[in-house]
């Protein structure tokens, strides 16, 4: 099902979202930060959820875009992969997460075991874009 | 950590209602497909930005992931994505 008109310019509804994000990237970074023995501030959870926030807006115009410009209305999956064109890893990670999402479509549809891959695993979060984060303190 | 991985995302109504509420034209619409690979890369994105921030704190031998970390490896963030 696709998502559209919902009373989004409310203030209290942005309000909502904005909070909705930074519970969510408090647990990430709890989680992140506990797998590496370190705690993050308060101010950083909160720096972060603000810049996720404000990085939505931005890929929403670009998907929209994309989208328009492939003479669509409904903003779709290559419109996503397009998003993360920046940089390779992201690009190819997104690729991955794209025919993963389609496997277990087809799966469930074979009402068959779903195969997972193995993503969650301890070292996850290093595992994504490997190449990323590993360069920084080097 | 020897527990079951307990896997924290958005939820997908966030997602879409995230990015829904930035379209400019009312007859946009954001596919099903679409609004789960933006959760993952809402995810990567998060994850990329606390990472990044945890391993500036440890370049520069602090315990705490501070703001100033942050804001450090902020400019490189947004380039990659």
């Amino acid at each position: 099902p696709e998502t559209a008109g919902w009373e989004e310019t409310s203030p209290l509804n942005q309000k909502r979202l904005k909070a909705a994000v930074h519970y969510t990237v408090g647990r990430l970074c709890q989680k992140i930060g506990e797998e590496h023995r370190r705690e993050f501030s308060r101010q950083t959870i909160a720096a972060i959820a603000e810049t996720t926030f404000r990085e939505c807006d931005i890929f929403a115009q670009d998907l929209e875009a994309f989208a328009r410009h492939a003479k669509r209305s409904t903003v779709s999956a290559e419109d996503v992969k397009l998003l993360a064109r920046r940089s390779s890893a992201l690009s190819n990670h997104i690729q991955n997460k794209s025919e993963e999402l389609a496997q277990e479509q087809r799966d469930s549809r074979k009402k068959s075991t779903v195969k997972r891959k193995s993503r969650d695993t301890e070292e996850e979060t290093s595992d994504f874009l490997p190449n990323m984060h590993r360069k920084i303190g080097a | 950590m020897a527990e079951k991985e307990e896997e924290v995302c958005f939820k997908k109504e966030t997602v879409s209602k995230l990015l829904c509420s930035s379209f400019k034209e009312d007859k946009t619409r954001l596919g099903s497909d679409a609004t789960l690979l933006m959760r993952e890369m809402l995810k990567v994105f998060v994850q990329e930005a606390a990472l990044r921030s945890l391993k500036q704190a440890e370049s520069e031998d602090c315990n705490r992931i501070e703001i100033e970390h942050f804001e450090k490896i902020l400019p490189q963030l947004l380039l990659d994505f």
